[in-house]
């Protein structure tokens, strides 16, 4: 089957480097998304797995094909841009075929491969109109079907959703997710949008800067961030995060953050060294409570969203992000008393960014996923 | 309802403030076109009318004499054969190294904002300068251009490159050329650059090479840029005349002397303003086919 595999791959466009290193194996028939902000190289990386880009060093190979100096329609592989690329003058029927006709498939045996791909994506009644009468979502299916018709080996798609609106794009990741499962083809995804990564994916590759910071599947990267990084983008609305300074103390943990203080449990951390250890710690909204607990909190805003609130509370000189129920009764001004889930405190180190959990037990909150 | 609605329009005198507003601000438009087209248009027919000294302007009525004049000499029907073969031989230059010049400086080229200036310049250029620096290259005594081709070893005598024919002809259309394809460049280059650069790469992907996403993503984006293209250049070849008059007059033996060269020749060498006047009136009719063609193109993609 067909894996892709980033070998030490480095990309400079002149003086400016884009990718300094990456090594990324993405296993067969995986759906892999390229996530992270503008910027941060995801879609240089899906450009140089397409040959639209030349890596500067380093070997990018399809299966076992070496690919760096093959050309884009040589790598057997399919991709759909974000503004889906449809030729206007070309009729559905054509735009579908074009890929066919290019490669040299007989004239005969084009229109079945046209229509089975059209009926995968019911483009069958559209197939003789121009891309100009489509609606967004319809080009879309299109670009889609001009992708899959040739049956390549790895699909490349480069935000396809983001030109459609969110209702539409809800129903797109519906029929992605389900494409997937049919065709079972490797599949790499480049987004910005967490939600489409988190939802679509089997494993999740966060980027930044050019450099990869977590690849792992969508609950190990939402409950185990390996960094700072990824703890702040991953999750809406954000972690709350903060400096601390943990002590041990009697063998045990203790955190402080602010004014407040909390005992972590013993094995929280994966090392314990002596001393006082700086640290950058990071809570999930929903690992917040309010109602119970020792902390005092000051309620600053609430932002109810209906079947939730997003509460901002300060305590401790420490600004927390909470999740609550929406028919939760709270007003800014009010003072609360409030808890935090001890077990699920991300401990970061404040100098390197890398997570010190121990993650012993999280890892049956992970739901494993495979579509195959 | 409708006549209702209108005369209610009409009626409010704040919508009759602003009609007479608009009348006042659009009739100096009107009055000048009026004057600067469509009298001379009508005078014209009127003068193809007569039989008319030019000196004097004084002649007499001849009805359509003028026209049974003109479309029964071969004068008229040669001139209109080579006004065909100078409009679409030059066209045809100017489209091919306008298309070829605007891809070349649609690419990442060095000094490209300087070459995308300089390839203005015979568009801007006066013609007559234009005009008496070709002739200076062509000249067959001290023109560099035979002067070369000996140096090369191309021809052993200095060619004739405007007294002979098909020289001549082909100089013309040359020069035309150069003088014109900074026009197409211009049109074609401000069309390729809204081409989206991801139709190239989608068409990469596909297999397409150089050559099919030239055929299959830029000439089908160009097409109607072009259409239009040909069209005007058609209009604005067939009616050239400063170009060809300056460089051969005509000449070798009325080779290529075009419609406009007639009309000029009726009007102030023979003294005929009035079969000058039908020769323009002939002319117009020609031109009127692809005017008409443009203007029924250009309606049906503005809605």
């Amino acid at each position: 089957m067909v894996t892709v595999t980033f070998d030490k791959v480095r990309k400079a466009f002149g003086a400016t480097v884009a990718i300094p290193g990456l090594d990324l194996a993405i296993a067969s028939g995986e759906f892999v998304s390229l996530l992270g902000p503008s910027g941060c190289g995801k879609t240089t990386t899906l450009r140089m797995l397409a040959g639209l880009e030349q890596p500067t060093a380093g070997e990018i190979r399809i299966g076992e094909r070496t690919v760096n100096n093959l050309a884009p329609s040589e790598r057997d592989i399919a991709m759909v841009f974000q503004s889906y690329a449809l030729y206007p003058h070309m009729s559905v029927r054509e735009n579908i075929a074009y890929p066919l006709k290019k490669r040299g498939v007989p004239k005969a045996d084009r229109p079945a491969m046209v229509q089975a791909a059209a009926d995968l994506l019911q483009l069958g009644p559209l197939l003789d109109r121009k891309p100009r009468q489509l609606s967004g979502g319809q080009q879309q299916r299109v670009a889609l079907g001009r992708a899959l018709v040739r049956e390549p080996k790895v699909f490349l798609l480069d935000e396809p959703l983001s030109n459609l609106d969110a209702k539409l794009r809800a129903h797109m990741r519906a029929e992605l997710i389900e494409l997937h499962r049919r065709l079972g083809k490797t599949m790499v995804y480049v987004t910005h949008d967490q939600l489409e990564a988190m939802t679509m994916s089997t494993r999740i590759a966060v980027m930044q800067g050019g450099v990869l910071q977590q690849f792992a599947m969508p609950g190990e990267i939402y409950h185990r961030p390996a960094n700072t990084f990824v703890a702040g983008f991953i999750g809406t609305p954000s972690m709350t995060l903060a400096d601390g300074e943990i002590a041990m103390d009697q063998g045990r943990p203790v955190l402080k953050l602010g004014t407040l203080s909390l005992e972590l449990p013993s094995d929280h951390l994966s090392d314990r060294p002596d001393g006082t250890r700086r640290v950058t710690v990071a809570v999930r909204p929903e690992d917040i409570i309010i109602g119970t607990g020792s902390f005092r909190a000051n309620v600053r805003l609430v932002e109810p969203t209906g079947h939730e609130s997003i509460v901002l509370v300060n305590a401790g000189d420490v600004g927390f992000t909470v999740r609550v129920a929406g028919d939760t009764v709270l007003k800014a001004g009010e003072t609360i008393p409030l808890d935090l889930r001890r077990e699920r405190i991300h401990v970061f180190d404040r100098e390197t960014g890398r997570r010190l959990n121990a993650d012993r037990a999280a890892a049956t909150a992970d739901s494993v996923r495979s579509r195959a | 309802m409708t006549i209702a609605a209108s005369q209610h329009r009409t009626q409010n005198p704040l919508e009759r403030r602003y009609a007479l507003l608009g009348v006042l601000l659009i009739a100096p438009t009107v009055l000048i076109l009026c004057a600067v087209i469509v009298y001379p248009l009508i005078s014209a027919i009127y003068l193809s009318l007569f039989s008319i000294y030019t000196p004097t302007l004084k002649g007499s009525w001849v009805g359509l004499d003028n026209y049974v004049q003109v479309f029964g000499s071969s004068g008229f029907w040669s001139a209109l054969g080579t006004t065909v073969t100078w409009t679409v031989g030059t066209l045809f230059l100017q489209i091919v190294f306008g298309v070829a010049m605007a891809l070349l400086l649609n690419q990442n080229i060095l000094f490209r904002s300087l070459a995308r200036s300089l390839v203005l310049f015979p568009y801007f250029v006066s013609t007559v300068v234009a005009v008496l620096i070709w002739r200076w290259l062509f000249n067959d005594l001290y023109g560099i251009l035979s002067h070369l081709l000996i140096q090369f070893g191309v021809v052993d005598m200095p060619v004739d490159w405007l007294g002979k024919m098909p020289n001549a002809m082909a100089s013309v259309i040359f020069v035309g050329a150069w003088k014109f394809f900074p026009f197409v460049v211009i049109a074609v280059l401000a069309r390729l650059q809204t081409i989206p650069e991801q139709l190239y790469e989608a068409a990469t992907i596909d297999g397409a090479g150089v050559f099919g996403r030239f055929f299959d993503v830029t000439l089908p984006q160009l097409k109607d840029v072009l259409t239009i293209v040909i069209l005007l250049r058609t209009i604005w070849d067939f009616k050239e005349f400063d170009l060809i008059y300056l460089l051969t007059g005509g000449g070798p033996v009325n080779n290529t002397r075009t419609l406009p060269l007639i009309v000029y020749q009726q009007a102030f060498g023979l003294n005929q303003m009035g079969v000058a006047a039908t020769y323009a009136v002939a002319m117009m009719l020609v031109m009127l086919a692809f005017m008409l063609i443009y203007l029924y193109r250009a309606r049906r993609q503005s809605p």
